[in-house]
């Protein structure tokens, strides 16, 4: 046991040091670029400096912090809530390790390693270690009026050590600050961190856009020096190919909407049977449609299309391009050298283990390549011109695509198309969503909504969350790219600025869950952040938090619990956190730990349901976790209960009020 | 009415035996025969199981109700009682023979079902009998030495799924002789000597060769089908075309006629193969036979080039087998034993207990954070220097994923000389066992291109080490991975194989598997086995991990990947055409080859089919699909009978998946195969 206490109190002493010492040398972005279109962070070892943080967009410096908040919140609070049970007054330390971040400095442009938002953090801990001890219980059982001391110590020890661990591997987590190009020319920035996949980030780029969110959305990776381009899979992990970029690199990430990206499964014919006439072809029925994606897709083993034809493929650092029979198998591609066989004598000319293809563009020029249609294999670390990558051209636009959709089957089998079902899913569920949410109205009363968190069972696994956007907004904005007014904190909510107005927060309510049975639809949108205190530290949903909202209804969609405000921007700017809503605590939701009666009271006894909802969003917090039973103890990062969070929101909604009383 | 005498022979009696005669009038009914027959024998036995055969009609008699009149029996008919089940030594598609009791009075179609139940193999409608190819004289001998599993004994359940006991169907576990059957049938034969491959291929001219794919149409096509079609070139068809038509009988077997009206004898020996490729609901727990011996029949169809692959899934195909051999060698309980698991409750508490494990001991944890590393002098070369300084010693140090060395092992505390992340780099040998040379080739990918580097090491030792770490860096996989201990072990074996002779590699060992026997002929002829070792060492490599099923499936898998997987080849001639072509038959579609070039002129897709018809006088097939294309064949060496079954089993097969119930509609099978001889 003493070991294992010593050990325990090294590792913790050893976190602070390397957390601390990270806290110094981390950087804000700094802003290299003057223009607003494309501003590409680059990450030096200066000191955070106001003025750089002020080059940034707004918005970009919103999503940084709010992602940070997320973040540390996330680990963090557990963290602490963990701690302070134990009465570790050296975990109450306010130094805490600022977690999520790979040690060595990453920088990839229109990229930036996380920084540290240790300034802002630690102003905004303090309070959550003080005084409230007692109310954080929730997380633990009452253990000490349990018998065997023993045992829980021993568990509160091991509990520890776990949660050390788990911290540790955090820490290890790999971050960037990523930069979207959207369709507009405009740019959204968002952490990503390495376990979230291209999926994940569409879904949360869909949160912050109010798209259409059908399956073409992409993100794609553009090489402006190969030029080069690529739509990136939705299982692929996206700090992935990023991390390959190099320092001085112009490459962009694109978010934009690409028609081909499932054709295949649209249009399945046009690929298998593309030697058919085109008549054939368009005249296809769709029961024959499904019968081939079905055959090819759903058997033993994925088919992938018979292509076969003659492509020019640019010899090594040679200005010409000779033609081939080259033919597609799901072990590769291979050609027929000349005068050989077709079936017994092929070449391979590569295999699919260690390259990606990517769409050549304006090659005519570039390369003398014979027609613009041109495709390119290379392994993905590549940036540069080099022998290693191989160039082919197209004899159309139409055999590109074939031969660029033939090679991602074969390269991501089954991926391919579990990723289209599940676009379909979130595709579907999304406008199924919209035409319901624009037909409601009604402002249903915060009781109702506490009443149906607390009498649906289902509360826990998928938060009815109050999805303000679609409601309030669809009305009033264009949905895809989101106009965001520069001077706008937070991105996501275009409605913020309004809210301040009791209409708007109406607006808002009646995506409560009153309204819609806890429908897997409500779970899938939730396009905005839940509003109530919790989420006003998610609220920034500029970022994906670590676990992922799969788009799955029955799965626990939510982010990763978070009790703090983002740091408070600055005063200038109008209220800092959207959240007017009473209603929801998705945190809450996620452990059987109702938390809806505390609210109840609180509203009876403080704010009239009417009155503008911030403050009732903070301070039924506090009461919240006072009153809240017990929920089961944890260490996951499923953890709830922020641990000193409620104080510190209480505090502020307090201080929002009184604002706003005055004015 | 007239009493009349109807003689009949009694096969218990002996050939030799005088028939009994007994006296019938016409209107006595099929069981009263068999009943005075029995009592006029003076034979005490159990009569059950015979039947009447007509042997001028070629049926048979087994409807005890019907009389003599009905069936059309006068005096002059000769029958012979005899019983409906008898020995058949059956070849699988292991390469092993078994023998079984079947029925020879029923349907082909039933008797494959008899005997599938008997050996445990689900879906039997996939399967069917074919003759198999006349045996060489000089096979003779070989053949007559062959073991025979007698199975004969083994009572056939008539519970529909057999209950498994000690992870086995019960019937075979009565003796251990047939649970010893019953291990080889459910798992991987090791491989075959390489000279036996090769004994089935050497052909010595284009005539030979021409008549070893005759053979070797064996595996799955009947002789009028001619597999591995596409891979001869048109002379060599047409010569097998005239080879086949003039010498063979049909292959593949009539499903909806018996056996014995098809000329089977008792003790014929007939392949069991699976016939249609569309394997409906595989599902290794239940599979074990079944998944096998479709792995022996596709392991076999690529071994002699029925089916052609490139060079790069031969070796891929290479090292599973590679793989599996091993497997099934060191331990052949796998399969057998898995059912203990079967229980979802075990394994649940097996996984629980890991997870305790690992929850309670965060020691291990910790361990686990402080990966290995290895250290030691290495040798470094980078050709991409123009300069030709050549290898460069210096103090390497492997850690995580990648490589830093120093200039001693002194400096190893400071800053490398360099750090190489291995992260999604390649990995190839270059390799001299003989010459002593172990170098490690690493294409390391950056920016401006692939950079190559060579590492070299010592001796095998340190050899098998650094490239198995290589290895699993390159799939971001650290030394702490628990594959690192196997893959040494990989190395290390594949290192043993080049160093031994090929002459006396003959007399394998367990662990030494001669690579040659891996792979087809063709490339057993165009590399050496140290050229060889590599290949499929390097394809080893990706599948190393996989477990016995896995591998079996991942080897199905890619063998219904390839592009000509599950096409049957029939010559026809179409309706309005001069010249032969062939017909390919695949479980979605037809395809039309154009014999003089080998492509594929036109596809149809089943799914657009309206109906088909055979026109049993002309022997022709005419097929309609919609947009009123219509399609009419003769075939010109089948018997349209086998495409129309070949039409009617894969619609039949099709219907499986929408149907849920797992009752096999044996009606409808009939119904699409049969034509009008099963009426």
């Amino acid at each position: 046991m003493d070991d294992i206490d010593a050990m325990f109190s090294n590792l913790l002493g050893e976190m602070d040091l390397l957390t601390q010492s990270l806290g110094v040398e981390t950087l804000p972005p700094e802003s290299s670029s003057s223009t607003s279109k494309e501003v590409n962070f680059t990450m030096g070892f200066a000191d955070m400096n106001v003025e750089s943080l002020n080059e940034l967009e707004e918005n970009d410096f919103d999503a940084l912090m709010a992602d940070l908040m997320a973040d540390l919140s996330a680990t963090e609070n557990k963290l602490v809530a963990e701690l302070e049970e134990q009465k570790d007054a050296k975990v109450a330390n306010p130094d805490l390790p600022a977690p999520p971040r790979e040690l060595s400095s990453y920088v990839v442009p229109s990229l930036s390693t996380t920084t540290s938002p240790d300034t802002g953090l630690n102003t905004t801990y303090t309070p959550l270690a003080d005084s409230h001890i007692p109310s954080f219980s929730p997380p633990q059982p009452p253990q000490h009026e349990k018998p065997s001391m023993e045992d829980v110590e021993a568990q509160i020890k091991s509990d520890k050590i776990k949660l050390a661990l788990e911290k540790l591997k955090e820490a290890k987590v790999k971050k960037l600050v990523v930069k979207v190009v959207m369709n507009d020319g405009s740019s959204k920035t968002l952490m990503v961190d390495e376990r979230q996949t291209v999926r994940d980030v569409l879904d949360n780029l869909f949160e912050k856009t109010h798209c259409d969110c059908n399956v073409d959305w992409s993100l794609s990776e553009t090489n402006p020096e190969l030029q080069l381009e690529r739509g990136f899979e939705d299982h692929e992990n996206l700090v992935d190919p990023l991390s390959a970029w190099t320092r001085d690199s112009e490459n962009k990430v694109l978010f934009q909407e690409r028609t081909e990206k499932y054709e295949v499964f649209k249009n399945p014919q046009n690929f298998y049977l593309w030697k058919k006439d085109k008549k054939t072809l368009k005249d296809m029925k769709d029961r024959d449609k499904e019968l081939l994606v079905e055959e090819n897709f759903c058997g033993p083993s994925i088919i992938v299309p018979d292509l076969e034809g003659v492509l020019y493929l640019r010899e090594d650092n040679k200005k010409s391009w000779k033609p081939r029979l080259f033919l597609l198998r799901a072990s590769g591609i291979y050609y027929v050298p000349k005068g050989k066989s077709k079936t017994r004598d092929l070449v391979c000319f590569v295999q699919f283990d260690n390259v990606n293809v990517y769409y050549g563009k304006e090659y005519k020029n570039k390369y003398k390549a014979p027609t613009d249609f041109c495709f390119v294999l290379k392994h993905p670390q590549i940036q540069k011109e080099s022998q290693y990558i191989k160039y082919l051209c197209c004899d159309d636009s139409w055999m590109m695509t074939l031969w660029v959709t033939g090679i991602r089957i074969a390269k991501y089998g089954k991926s391919l198309y579990e990723n289209y079902k599940t676009s379909m899913a979130k595709a579907q569920l999304t406008s199924a969503w919209n035409n319901r949410s624009t037909t409601t109205t009604s402002t249903p009363s915060t009781s109702s909504t506490i009443t149906n968190a607390k009498a649906s069972g289902k509360a826990n696994g998928y938060a009815p969350q109050p999805p303000e956007e679609p409601v309030a907004n669809i009305g009033i904005e264009p949905p895809p790219p989101p106009p965001l007014p520069p001077a706008q904190i937070l991105p996501p909510h275009p409605t913020v600025k309004r809210s301040p107005s009791p209409n708007a927060t109406t607006k808002k309510l009646p995506s409560l869950p009153t309204k819609y049975p806890p429908s897997q639809a409500t779970i899938f949108n939730l396009p905005a952040p839940p509003l109530s205190q919790d989420d006003s530290s998610e609220s920034p949903p500029d970022f994906l938090p670590p676990p992922p909202p799969l788009p799955d209804p029955g799965f626990l969609s939510l982010p990763p619990p978070v009790s703090f405000l983002p740091p408070p921007p600055d005063s200038d700017f109008p209220l800092p956190p959207p959240p007017p809503d009473p209603a929801f605590c998705p945190v809450t939701n996620r452990v059987p730990k109702p938390a809806p009666p505390p609210r109840q009271l609180y509203m009876g006894a403080d704010v009239p349901a009417p009155p503008p909802p911030p403050p009732p969003s903070f301070t039924p917090t506090s009461s919240v976790i006072k009153t809240a039973p017990l929920p089961p103890k944890r260490t996951t990062p499923m953890q709830a209960a922020p641990p000193g969070g409620g104080d510190f929101m209480s505090e502020l909604a307090r201080a929002m009020a009184k604002k706003r009383a005055n004015q | 009415m007239a009493v009349w005498d109807l003689s009949v022979t009694l096969e218990d009696l002996g050939a030799e035996a005088p028939p009994i005669t007994v006296s019938v009038t016409s209107d006595l009914h099929i069981g009263g025969v068999i009943l005075k027959l029995v009592e006029k024998s003076q034979v005490r036995r159990d009569w059950s199981d015979h039947a009447l055969w007509w042997e001028q009609k070629q049926q048979w008699l087994l409807r005890p109700s019907w009389t003599l009149e009905k069936c059309g029996i006068h005096a002059d008919a000769r029958l012979i009682f005899m019983p409906q089940h008898k020995a058949l030594k059956l070849g699988l598609p292991n390469g092993l023979t078994i023998r079984v009791r079947a029925c020879f009075s029923g349907s082909v179609f039933r008797t494959v079902l008899g005997i599938c139940k008997m050996l445990n193999i689900r879906r039997p409608e996939e399967l069917s009998l074919l003759r198999p190819v006349e045996e060489k004289k000089k096979k003779k001998d070989k053949d007559l030495s062959e073991e025979v599993y007698d199975l004969t004994d083994v009572p056939l359940t008539s519970v529909s799924r057999p209950c498994l006991y000690n992870g086995m169907p019960a019937h075979f576990a009565d003796s251990p002789k047939t649970e010893k059957v019953y291990k080889m049938l459910s798992v991987p034969q090791p491989a075959p000597a390489p000279e036996a491959i090769a004994k089935l291929y050497r052909p010595a001219s284009i005539v030979d060769k021409a008549h070893i794919h005759s053979r070797c149409t064996h595996t799955h096509t009947h002789t009028h089908t001619i597999s591995t079609f596409t891979s001869l070139c048109s002379c060599l068809l047409s010569f097998l075309l005239t080879h086949i038509t003039l010498a063979t009988p049909l292959r593949w077997l009539d499903s909806s006629r018996s056996l014995m009206q098809q000329g089977v004898q008792e003790n014929d020996r007939l392949w069991l193969r699976f016939k249609y490729y569309c394997f409906h609901d595989m599902e290794p727990k239940y599979d074990a036979v079944r998944l096998t011996q479709l792995y022996e029949q596709a392991r076999w169809a690529i071994l002699l080039e029925d089916i052609d692959c490139t060079e790069e899934e031969m070796m891929l195909f290479g090292g599973l087998q590679y793989h599996i051999n091993k497997l099934s060698l060191s331990e052949p309980q796998a399969m057998t034993s898995t059912p203990a698991m079967d229980d979802l409750d075990s394994a649940l508490q097996c996984l629980e207990v890991k997870l305790d494990v690992g929850g309670s001991s965060p020691q291990d944890l910790l361990d686990n954070l402080t990966a290995p590393e290895l250290n030691d002098y290495l040798k470094i070369f980078r050709p991409k220097r123009l300069t030709l300084k050549g290898y460069k010693q210096y103090w390497f140090k492997f850690k995580d994923d990648s490589i830093s060395y120093y200039k001693s092992k002194e400096e190893s505390l400071g800053e490398p000389i360099q750090q190489i992340n291995l992260k999604g780099c390649e990995v190839a040998p270059d390799v001299n066992v003989a010459g002593q040379k172990f170098c490690i080739r690493l294409l390391i990918p950056a920016p401006e291109g692939m950079n190559e580097v060579y590492l070299r090491c010592e001796n095998e030792e340190q050899y098998s080490r650094w490239m198995a770490a290589c290895r699993l860096a390159s799939k971001g996989k650290s030394l702490a991975d628990t594959s690192f201990q196997s893959e040494i072990q990989s190395i290390r074996s594949f290192l043993a194989m080049q160093q031994t002779n090929p002459s006396t590699n003959s007399s394998q060992t367990d662990d030494n598997i001669n690579t040659h026997s891996l792979v087809s002929p063709r490339y057993s002829k165009k590399y050496k086995t140290k050229q060889l070792a590599p290949k499929i060492l390097d394809a080893y490599q990706n599948v190393a991990q996989l477990s016995l099923t896995d591998a079996l499936l991942r080897f199905l898998q890619i063998w219904q990947a390839l592009p000509d997987f599950g096409l049957s080849f029939v010559v026809v001639r179409f309706k309005g055409s001069r010249k032969d072509e062939v017909l390919g038959i695949a479980p979605n579609r037809l395809i039309r080859i154009d014999l003089g070039v080998g492509d594929v002129v036109k596809t149809w897709r089943y799914n657009n089919m309206r109906q088909w018809n055979v026109n049993w006088d002309i022997r022709q097939v005419a097929i309609e699909f919609d947009g009123n294309v219509n399609i009419a064949f003769c075939c010109v060496t089948a018997d349209c009978k086998i495409v129309h079954e070949f039409i009617g089993g894969y619609i039949f097969m099709s219907t499986r998946s929408r149907e849920q119930s797992d009752t096999l509609n044996e009606e409808l099978f009939h119904k699409l195969t049969g034509g009008h001889e099963a009426l």
